[in-house]
């Protein structure tokens, strides 16, 4: 069964952010929520190197294991999705994650956040695949089209790659081995616990 | 880039509303969307409405019938890369956007603007109806009101002052329909004043390198960087202006484990790719260049057998070079002599090569002087006209390369053709008019303080004022301004009042306008200066998106895109309005002879086949609408690489993608279009080419055609000039003409049909048999070294007008007063003044500008898109770690920047960063909407000002123009910089 | 630089985009019903069941996945 994944190409990311509005246009998502943001490090200096960063999908993921309602599950493709009818909006989740995906739509104390939202890699939550309810709750349902998340679709530089892991190890590999030198991946080994035989 | 980090959290508060919407159980605008187009589709009624069905069929499970969303493709409009956007509309609403895997150029890909531009479309922020400003306040009035006053004002000021006394700005967002029809109008108007944004971008590498070696265009293609194995990028930063080329850029990059050397006075996230920078200080960029050849030369790098055949005069360029030591390039410019010599020995010997080039090297004062420069360094090297090779110059907007081929230019007439005889007698028979009522369309004007007065045919053939100076020339004293009247009237059309310097003067020439009319989806800064009371109209013109019409890339790729949805609220297209006002102006049936017109909508394709008909100087010739269709809906079959097509494909079979010009001959002929310029490898019926043999075949004895160099297969090998009917007469070639192509062209001719030229046959004959003949119409010449026409024929340094080393003034000091284009241009003495009084001290910092990623241009349209506006919500100045530690600012905080003329000073955000040097400061030149500290928000009409506004850095810019274009200086001014 | 809540509020008082858009797009009276009448329960919660409809596969190997491959692959060489 192929598991999705998400890989940043460091070495290719150039922080245009077209991953981010592209998450926007796909979900409407509103203002002041970031399912996919774009981090830079040693910015402005030699060595600046940027990664886009959402959900990773994470195996065993630990949001999951610190929500109080089990609102988290993961599906046969790898994705970890939740339910917006369960979850509390506790906050416990965004303490968890290694990667500040859960976003909330209020800025508040314990329970008062609304409900949590983050990438769904593109495929929806637990409604009926492609309806209104659960475009309105989590965005669109690309996997379920036959397509892959739209961030990774419309990225400018082939920097940020998406689906079957195996596949995306492969592209990662020839592009390592095209280059002569090292991995430039970020969060691969936190969010899967793998390491690339590369 | 500065607060973007936190902006998650500062944007909630005051969006709750908005952000409430994804858990609201409201019907928001997604919802919207997606429904309206469902509903009339007859699912709702079905009550199990599935939303799968507005996308394409393949989502698999839906019992519902699908209502069938229609995939419509057009061409982003956020820089000249050319990405193909694939919109899906359901009845009549776009309601997602898709990748586009098929186009060679973006693959699916898109930057910020590209993923987020349905929202352009769909914005609220749109100017809705047309608007009039009356005493101070903005009214609605209907398109026929606004029409009739406009064209009514326009009647009066042109019986009372003259047709130059109005400005005609175009745009580069238009279609280049659009842009041609503009410039046709100008001309059926009588004037010359007819500009557009390549004027404040590129008009300096047009000037340049046209003066070099013909044309002024990219001679590659993004994608043929990938053949590259050196590339230098100087003065550009694609990672934020041009981010899908660097997905070229950065596979070439890779495949070839290329050297990529980014040339910049700021480290910008190009640089952070690169594996060589070289930090210069702005603005000299010449003794650079004259550096790393110094180094060629000296070790005998050079490509001699490239310089023999195909180069005229490069040993002028030696004596000039040979100034330009070591020592001497890094005291002016502070490169060391070693990182040049790494630099130049990579460029000339790890080919082939590529020069990549942006606003960094044109817009200075010594604009096209760098751009001669940076061809000159191709030339030595022999790295211009092979794959891999070449200057690959990014141009700005969608279709600015498209707008400048099309004449919105205020010294050319469509394709290049001079403001000369030949080029109007020229149009005119395209047109049907006669030329001698054009000619009465224009002005008289009367001899003024000293100067001449000229006839209407000799202001016919005068280069119209720049678009960097429209505000000098309403303000400056009368007899300044070289024609018959100063400007009284503005008409704007899809171009910000932001994106010139110097703003100051040009809200105070804004003020004394007795018309100013602005036509764009936004109202931009010109509507929100609170410069006028009355007399201003606001009309909503529809986002190019909403048009149908073909757009050249900056590769000279043309690619035609469909209207996606039609005009949304009462916006109408170009075609519709510039065809309005000329039937209110007297002359819409002949200005449209031969055009369908429908519903008052000129019809795109009978424009373009008009262009096709007198598009010969610059092959615009060979692509008319169906070839450009066929492309669009076959791009999945063009390389990669090559960009081209198989040859047995019954469609599209051997073209090049998008047919880049020249496309010789007419379409019938099927000529592939060229995808690389001048390169001798290739038949010229195969894309194959010469340098142009556009200056003459001798100059003080020495040849000016190519010796023993000449395209494969052709006739004639030798350098040979350009084809007459005269020089085919000679050669025996006239009896290829048909008898038809000989009746025109003795037509055209009159008693004199050998003058009739491959760009002036209408025929195509000429043409068609040099093709036969395997020879380029335009002649087998030399590019120059020396260019004897231009005011420094070979490049020297000059200090800009405000220098931060008036200590390098003396030496290499700006050119002389002189006047250009109808004005003044006095950078000497502003240069002098600044250097007396000591301007440097006062001002310590050299600031500079540029682009961001999530805007464009002037960034009316850019900024009032959330999705993009959220990324960057505040106008910042980058400020170097230790300037901020001296002057106590603390990253984030609020500074006044001061610049040095008119008092002028902005209130921005200081981002502290060492990615700019010490004594340096950089800001992005998108913002507007604050004006020297004051938000003008309350000024815009109600709900169309724009999500998140900010300080223009051209309130703080300065004076210093090209002498070749008027280009301005925006890369090199001074400030000072203080806590707020 | 950002506007505040004031200028916002346009959204819901001004002619909105909505509103335009459903004389626009929607046109017929079918349309302008249909989204009058939206909340037709599809908001409304369902009872969440982690069930096997939930979790199974959902990705295929679709032309348009593979186009995604490929573009991200260095497709030329392979020719």
């Amino acid at each position: 069964m192929a598991r999705m994944k998400f890989l940043c190409d460091a070495d290719r990311c150039i922080e245009c952010n077209a991953c981010v509005t592209a998450c926007k246009n796909e979900h409407e998502v509103p203002w002041g929520i970031n399912r996919r943001r774009v981090i830079t490090l040693n910015d402005g200096k030699p060595g600046e190197r940027s990664v886009s960063m959402a959900c990773m999908h994470c195996t065993d993921a630990p949001c999951a294991a610190v929500c109080p309602v089990n609102c988290f599950y993961t599906t046969a493709d790898a994705v970890v999705l939740h339910s917006k009818d369960l979850c509390i909006g506790c906050g416990y989740c965004f303490y968890a994650c290694p990667f500040g995906a859960p976003q909330y739509p209020r800025v508040g104390n314990f329970g008062s956040r609304g409900k949590m939202d983050k990438c769904t890699y593109c495929s929806g939550g637990p409604e009926v695949d492609l309806s209104v309810a659960e475009y309105e709750k989590y965005g669109s349902n690309r996997l379920a089209e036959g397509k892959l998340p739209l961030c990774a679709e419309m990225c400018s530089t082939k920097s940020l790659l998406a689906g079957d892991g195996e596949m995306i190890a492969q592209i990662y590999k020839e592009r390592v081995i095209k280059r002569g030198y090292g991995s430039g991946a970020w969060g691969w080994k936190t969010a899967y616990r793998e390491t690339i035989a590369i | 880039m500065l607060t973007k980090r936190r902006s998650g959290v500062a944007g909630r508060g005051s969006h709750q509303a908005l952000a409430a919407g994804l858990t609201a159980h409201t019907l928001d605008r997604r919802g919207f969307l997606r429904k309206s187009g469902l509903a009339a589709g007859g699912l709702a009624a079905l009550g199990t409405v599935r939303l799968g069905a507005v996308r394409p069929a393949q989502a698999a499970g839906s019992s519902a019938d699908p209502a069938q969303a229609v995939i419509r493709k057009n061409i982003c409009t956020h820089c000249s890369v050319g990405c193909t956007v694939t919109a899906e509309v359901v009845n009549g609403v776009w309601v997602g956007q898709e990748p586009s895997w098929a186009s060679p150029i973006n693959r699916g890909a898109h930057c910020a603007k590209g993923a987020a531009i349905r929202e352009l479309v769909h914005s609220d922020r749109r100017l809705r109806y047309p608007m009039k400003i009356v005493n101070g306040e903005w009214q609605r009035v209907s398109w026929e009101q606004a029409i009739t006053e406009i064209t009514d004002k326009l009647q009066a000021i042109r019986n009372k002052n003259g047709a130059d006394s109005v400005y005609w700005l175009g745009s580069a967002k238009f279609t280049n329909e659009a842009s041609y029809l503009f410039r046709k109008f100008g001309a059926f108007w009588g004037t010359n004043n007819v500009d557009h944004q390549a004027r404040i971008c590129h008009s300096t590498t047009v000037a340049g390198v046209a003066n070099t070696w013909g044309y002024g265009a990219q001679t590659n293609s993004y994608n043929d960087i990938r053949n590259a194995k050196t590339m230098i990028i100087l003065g550009g930063n694609p990672a934020e202006a041009h981010p899908v080329s660097m997905q070229h850029v950065l596979s070439g990059k890779e495949i070839n484990r290329a050297n990529m050397i980014v040339i910049d006075p700021r480290f910008t996230r190009t640089a952070a790719h690169a594996n060589e920078y070289v930090r210069i200080r702005s603005g000299t960029d010449i003794p650079v260049i004259w550096g790393i050849l110094w180094h060629v030369f000296q070790n005998g790098w050079e490509d001699k057998a490239f310089i023999a055949q195909r180069v005229y005069a490069m040993d002028d360029v030696r004596k000039e070079v040979a100034k330009w030591t070591p020592d001497e390039v890094e005291r002016v410019s502070g490169v060391p002599g070693e990182q040049l010599k790494r630099v130049a020995e990579l460029f000339a010997k790890e080919k082939p090569s590529t020069l990549i080039w942006c606003m960094g090297a044109t817009q200075h004062t010594v604009g096209t002087a760098n751009v001669r420069a940076l061809c000159i360094l191709c030339l030595a090297t022999g790295n211009v006209g092979k794959p891999g090779t070449g200057t690959n110059i990014f141009r700005g907007h969608t279709n600015v390369q498209g707008a400048t081929d099309l004449g919105l230019d205020v010294t050319t007439l469509p394709l290049y053709y001079g403001l000369v005889e030949g080029g109007w007698k020229h149009w005119a028979r395209v047109w049907d008019v006669e030329y001698d009522w054009l000619q009465s369309r224009f002005d008289e004007v009367p001899a003024s303080a000293g100067r001449k007065a000229r006839t209407r045919k000799e202001n016919m053939e005068t280069p119209g004022l720049t678009s960097t100076r429209w505000f000098d020339a309403v303000s400056l004293p009368a007899d300044q301004v070289d024609q018959r009247t100063p400007l009284k009237a503005m008409m704007v059309f899809g171009h910000g009042g932001n994106t010139v310097t110097r703003m100051p003067e040009a809200v105070k020439g804004m003020a004394e306008l007795e018309l100013l009319v602005v036509a764009d989806p936004h109202p931009t800064t010109f509507a929100a200066m609170d410069a006028r009371k009355d007399n201003t109209y606001l009309l909503p013109i529809c986002t190019s998106l909403e048009m149908d019409g073909s757009r050249t890339a900056s590769n000279r790729s043309i690619q035609w895109g469909e209207q996606v949805v039609k005009p949304a609220f009462e916006s109408k297209t170009d075609y519709e309005v510039i065809y309005r006002m000329a039937q209110k102006l007297g002359f819409a049936e002949t200005l449209f002879k031969g055009i369908k017109v429908v519903d008052n909508v000129p019809d795109a394709e009978d424009l373009l086949r008009e262009i096709n008909r007198g598009g010969w100087s610059t092959g615009y010739c060979g692509q008319s609408p169906e070839r450009l269709k066929a492309h669009m809906k076959n791009q999945h079959k063009f390389d990669l690489v090559t960009l081209r097509a198989p040859k047995d494909d019954p469609e599209v079979g051997g073209d090049y993608y998008g047919l880049p010009w020249p496309c010789w001959g007419k379409p019938e002929l099927k000529h592939p279009g060229t995808h690389i310029l001048y390169n001798t490898s290739l038949h010229v019926k195969e894309g194959g080419g010469t340098f142009r043999a556009r200056f003459g075949t001798e100059r003080n004895g020495a040849t000016l055609l190519a010796e023993d160099s000449f395209s494969l297969g052709s006739d004639l090998t030798d350098g040979y000039p350009e084809f007459t009917f005269g020089v085919f007469r000679k050669l025996g070639w006239d009896k290829d003409l048909t008898a038809d192509e000989l009746a025109t062209i003795q037509r055209i001719g009159g008693n004199n049909p050998d003058a009739v030229s491959w760009a002036t046959d209408l025929s195509g004959g000429i043409q068609r048999v040099c093709l036969d003949h395997g020879v380029i119409p335009f002649g087998n010449g030399k590019a120059r070294a020396n260019a004897w026409n231009l005011p420094d024929p070979v490049p020297v340094h000059r200090e800009p007008v405000y220098s931060p080393r008036p200590d390098l003034v003396a030496k290499y000091p700006t050119r002389l007063d002189e006047r250009q284009f109808r004005m003044p241009n006095v950078g000497f003495s502003v240069q002098k003044a600044a250097v007396d009084r000591g301007i440097a001290k006062q001002f310590p910092i050299i600031l500079s500008s540029g682009r961001l990623v999530e805007y464009e241009g002037g960034g009316e349209e850019t900024r009032s898109n959330p999705w993009l506006a959220e990324l960057q919500q505040d106008m910042f100045v980058e400020v170097n770690t230790a300037d901020a530690a001296e002057r106590g600012i603390k990253d984030g905080q609020f500074v006044w920047v001061y610049g040095p003329e008119n008092t002028a000073k902005a209130k921005v955000k200081a981002l502290v960063t060492d990615r700019v040097a010490k004594g340096v400061a950089w800001m992005p030149f998108h913002f507007s909407g604050w004006y020297q500290g004051k938000d003008m928000r309350d000024f815009y009409p109600k709900g169309a000002d724009p999500v998140v506004l900010g300080e223009s850095v051209n309130t703080v810019t300065t004076y210093g123009f090209d002498p070749v274009t008027g280009m301005q200086e925006t890369k090199v001014t001074l400030c000072q910089i203080s806590a707020a | 630089m950002r506007q505040d809540d004031k200028t916002r509020t346009d959204d819901e008082t001004g002619m909105g985009r909505r509103q335009f858009f459903r004389a626009l797009g929607g046109g017929t009276a079918a349309a302008a019903a249909a989204v009058a009448s939206v909340p037709l329960g599809t908001t409304e919660a369902q009872a969440y069941d982690p069930g096997n409809a939930e979790t199974r596969s959902r990705y295929r190997e679709t032309d348009h996945v593979k186009a995604f491959y490929r573009t991200n692959g260095y497709e030329t060489l392979k020719k």
